[in-house]
């Protein structure tokens, strides 16, 4: 089931026009599609926020700096992976990028290799986590067409449950339950067990804290 | 000799004596003329005393007569002196009775030997003979009286008026000194005159049997005017020995001055010289007395000396010589030292002197260039101190270009890579490299001018230039710390003097202040850097921040060595900058803004047109 994607977009937020120039020139050496921002304010109200890619930004720059807008998108809950550019070794700086999710902190002048490797994986991350959201979005859909009853039965099979403990914890037979279980496949898509509990689980079910 | 006769020939004689001294007094001092008019007074009034004293022993009624008239030149020259006198030495008398008085006078002589005997008599015909105390025998004339006597009494009367007149003008004029002499004088020769003249008077008429006796009254006038004459001479002589103590204290005075001193005429030749110009110029005052001025001054001045001593001869003041130049000496051996002149003219007869005190200042010069070396060292060390503080920052500002030279050094790698090579933008990349280097090449010249250890040269400098210089350098460092800096840079700003590295050196101290007090704002670092132009007209330069202000108590002690309210750090920044604003003959302070932080500024004087 290969979803058609659009070609990713690296976003380049840096103040200084030379250097943003010559990045962009060296993203499009390797036929990535590149948007460039002169400063953060700039790049918020200029890019597509459904479209996949990452961000590439510097961390010193003049009004909103790097780690402004890192927390700016935060709140906006925008899931783009940011790859750092910065001049110093700015440890504290360091620090507070990864712990809110940047996925590179890359110390200039950076290499070629190193840029476009970090730029491989956060495109990569995005990628992912966009296929998540896709599968996520798509079980609850598949969720909401059960019954009660299919439910009751679907988060017993993800407790491990056989067909016909199930029964007897519902006061009913084991031939109902494979009847619902049936329905339950159908209904979500799936045509080994084994999926099935992946993407109830994945969809929370079946990890409710104990009462 | 009877005492009539030693009485007369002393008189004479006392005359003659006194007149001499005065002649000899008018010899030395021609311009003296009254001392002359006394000696005229006083041969006179010899020549009559003989005269007279030969009438008394008159062999012959006609002897007598040809002796009287006679004794007319001597007595008109009396009368003459007498006008003259009072009128040179008292500058009073109407000078229309003087010659009035002169003039009857002359008229008098010629009737004199124009007319009878003489001019008190038509004839004489016998002689009379008298005889006075202790027998003393003395011959009196007995004749006819001229009826033209009355022109000489006339002159008497001419003669009375323009003394009385000229004492009265003297006694007006008041003071102690004008109203003696308008009383001895003007009083002796009225009496004197009254006396003697109606005396004769009474005897040509016939109504008093006596010899005429003028001697005495003549002499007391000689007495008189020498008594007022002499008087002069005892205050001259009082003078002079004033004048000598007071030069003696002017010289003693002279010499003590720990300074050079030299008194210089109008053209330029040295009139008198201490024991310090010796010592200071290497010439013996004896060289120095009458030498040109010039001579001490060096060759490749003396030409502009000429004119500036000609320009203080049309003002001439009190002041320092030079206007604010270096002044420059000159030695006997040709060598050259800066001097210090002070100026002080000195009006005479002579002419226009100038006191000349000359202070050698090669010490104060010495040290004064060491103190400039420490200074200039001192702040060459600050700037390296404060340029490690601003490595960081610069590190990033080399770095941007050289990572844009990298990427598109790279780019081009891998457009060259492909196949077919893509070569289309080759040129472009290549030419952006150009430039980044460039820009690269700037950081580290400006790093390394910042660096540089030379002699502080001062230029003319344009103040914004400087600004935005800093700004350049302080760039990165004010992204880092998140500062936001605005400008309020004034138009047509004059041009000032001084030392490009240590200004920019004081600016970036200035900003790097005002980031340190707004470390603790969470938001809104902003700084404002201004230059104006001020009242005074100097350049002023202020740099304000946000942060939390200056302690009142402070304001001023920031400036000074080893205060800091920083952990780290000497305290020794901003005293640097003083001493630099100072040495660009400008100052520096501080204030508190009204609405939040300090701000710092400097001011330096415009350079002149």
């Amino acid at each position: 089931m290969a979803m058609q994607e659009p070609a990713p977009t690296v976003y380049l937020v840096d103040d200084d026009p030379d250097l943003l120039k010559a990045l962009a020139r060296l993203l499009q050496s390797v036929e990535m599609k590149v948007a460039t921002f002169a400063s953060a304010q700039e790049f918020l109200e200029g890019y597509d926020r459904r479209s996949p890619g990452c961000l590439v930004l510097d961390l010193a720059m003049p009004g909103l700096n790097g780690l402004q807008l890192q927390q700016a998108l935060e709140q906006e809950a925008c899931p783009l992976p940011i790859v750092f550019l910065t001049g110093r070794g700015d440890i504290a700086a360091t620090v507070q990028a990864m712990k809110h999710g940047a996925t590179d902190f890359l110390t200039k002048p950076v290499d070629d290799t190193e840029l476009l490797a970090a730029i491989d994986e956060a495109l990569n991350t995005d990628r992912q986590r966009r296929r998540t959201s896709v599968e996520r979005e798509r079980t609850a859909q598949c969720l909401a067409t059960l019954t009660e009853r299919e439910r009751q039965v679907l988060e017993l099979i993800v407790a491990g449950k056989l067909n016909k403990q199930i029964a007897t914890a519902l006061g009913t037979v084991e031939k109902t339950i494979k009847f619902h279980r049936a329905n339950l496949m159908r209904k979500m898509e799936v045509r080994v067990v084994a999926d099935l509990v992946r993407r109830a689980e994945r969809a929370g079910i079946g990890k409710a804290p104990a009462t | 000799m009877n005492w009539f006769e030693i009485v007369w020939v002393g008189m004479s004689a006392a005359s003659l004596t006194l007149g001499l001294v005065h002649l000899l007094v008018w010899f030395k001092q021609r311009s003296k003329v009254a001392h002359l008019l006394f000696f005229a007074l006083a041969a006179s009034a010899t020549a009559f005393g003989v005269f007279e004293l030969a009438m008394m022993h008159s062999p012959s009624p006609a002897a007598y007569a040809t002796t009287l008239r006679w004794a007319h030149v001597p007595l008109a020259m009396f009368v003459l002196s007498i006008v003259w006198f009072v009128h040179f030495h008292f500058d009073a008398g109407r000078l229309w009775l003087a010659w009035a008085a002169t003039g009857v006078r002359l008229l008098a002589l010629t009737l004199n030997f124009a007319t009878g005997v003489n001019i008190n008599f038509s004839e004489v015909f016998a002689l009379d003979t008298l005889t006075l105390w202790s027998g003393v025998v003395v011959t009196g004339p007995i004749g006819i009286a001229n009826p033209l006597a009355i022109v000489p009494q006339l002159g008497n009367l001419l003669l009375l008026a323009f003394v009385i007149d000229a004492s009265i003008t003297l006694w007006r004029r008041g003071g102690a000194d004008a109203r003696r002499r308008a009383v001895v004088v003007g009083g002796g020769v009225v009496i004197c005159i009254v006396a003697v003249a109606g005396f004769a008077a009474l005897i040509t008429a016939g109504m008093v049997h006596a010899p005429t006796i003028v001697m005495p009254g003549v002499f007391v006038i000689v007495l008189a005017m020498g008594y007022e004459l002499g008087w002069d001479l005892i205050a001259a002589a009082q003078m002079a020995s004033r004048l000598r103590t007071s030069e003696m204290r002017f010289r003693a005075v002279v010499e003590a001055v720990p300074s050079a001193i030299l008194l210089v005429d109008d053209r330029g030749a040295i009139a008198l010289a201490n024991a310090h110009a010796e010592g200071l110029f290497g010439h013996s005052r004896a060289e120095l007395v009458t030498m040109h001025i010039d001579r001490l001054v060096p060759e490749h001045s003396r030409g502009a000396h000429a004119g500036f001593r000609a320009l203080y001869a049309m003002d001439p003041t009190t002041r320092a010589m030079g206007g604010g130049r270096e002044l420059f000496a000159c030695r006997k051996d040709g060598s050259e030292f800066p001097v210090e002149v002070a100026l002080s003219p000195l009006a005479t007869d002579d002419g226009l002197f100038v006191l000349a005190s000359v202070v050698d200042i090669s010490d104060r010069r010495k040290l004064e260039r060491a103190t400039a070396r420490q200074r200039d060292e001192l702040a060459h060390l600050s700037r390296v101190a404060m340029l490690g503080e601003l490595s960081g920052s610069l590190a990033h500002e080399l770095n941007q270009p050289l990572t844009a030279i990298l990427s598109n050094a790279q780019a081009a790698q891998r457009f060259l890579a492909q196949t077919p090579p893509r070569v289309d933008q080759l040129a472009e990349i290549l030419s952006d490299i150009v430039k980044s280097d460039h820009r690269a090449r700037s950081v580290i010249q400006r790093l390394r001018a910042m660096l540089r250890k030379e002699q502080a040269q001062h230029r003319s400098l344009d103040i914004n230039e400087v600004v935005e210089e800093s700004l350049r350098l302080m760039r990165s460092d004010l992204l880092n710390r998140d500062v936001t800096v605005s400008t309020d840079l004034a138009d047509a700003l004059p041009a000032v003097s001084g030392e490009r590295n240590q200004l920019q050196q004081i600016l970036l101290n200035f900003m790097m202040n005002g980031c340190d007090a707004m470390h603790a704002r969470e938001t809104d670092r902003r700084l404002l850097v201004r230059t104006h132009r001020n009242s005074q007209g100097h350049v002023e330069i202020s740099v304000a921040d946000r942060g939390t202000g200056i302690p009142e108590a402070d304001l001023e002690r920031i400036f000074e060595p080893f205060v800091t309210t920083k952990s780290q750090g000497l305290g020794l920044g901003l005293a640097i900058c003083r001493s630099i604003v100072e040495a660009h003959g400008g100052r520096l302070w501080a204030s508190n803004n009204a609405d939040a932080g300090a701000t710092l500024h400097i001011e330096i004087p415009a350079k002149p047109m």
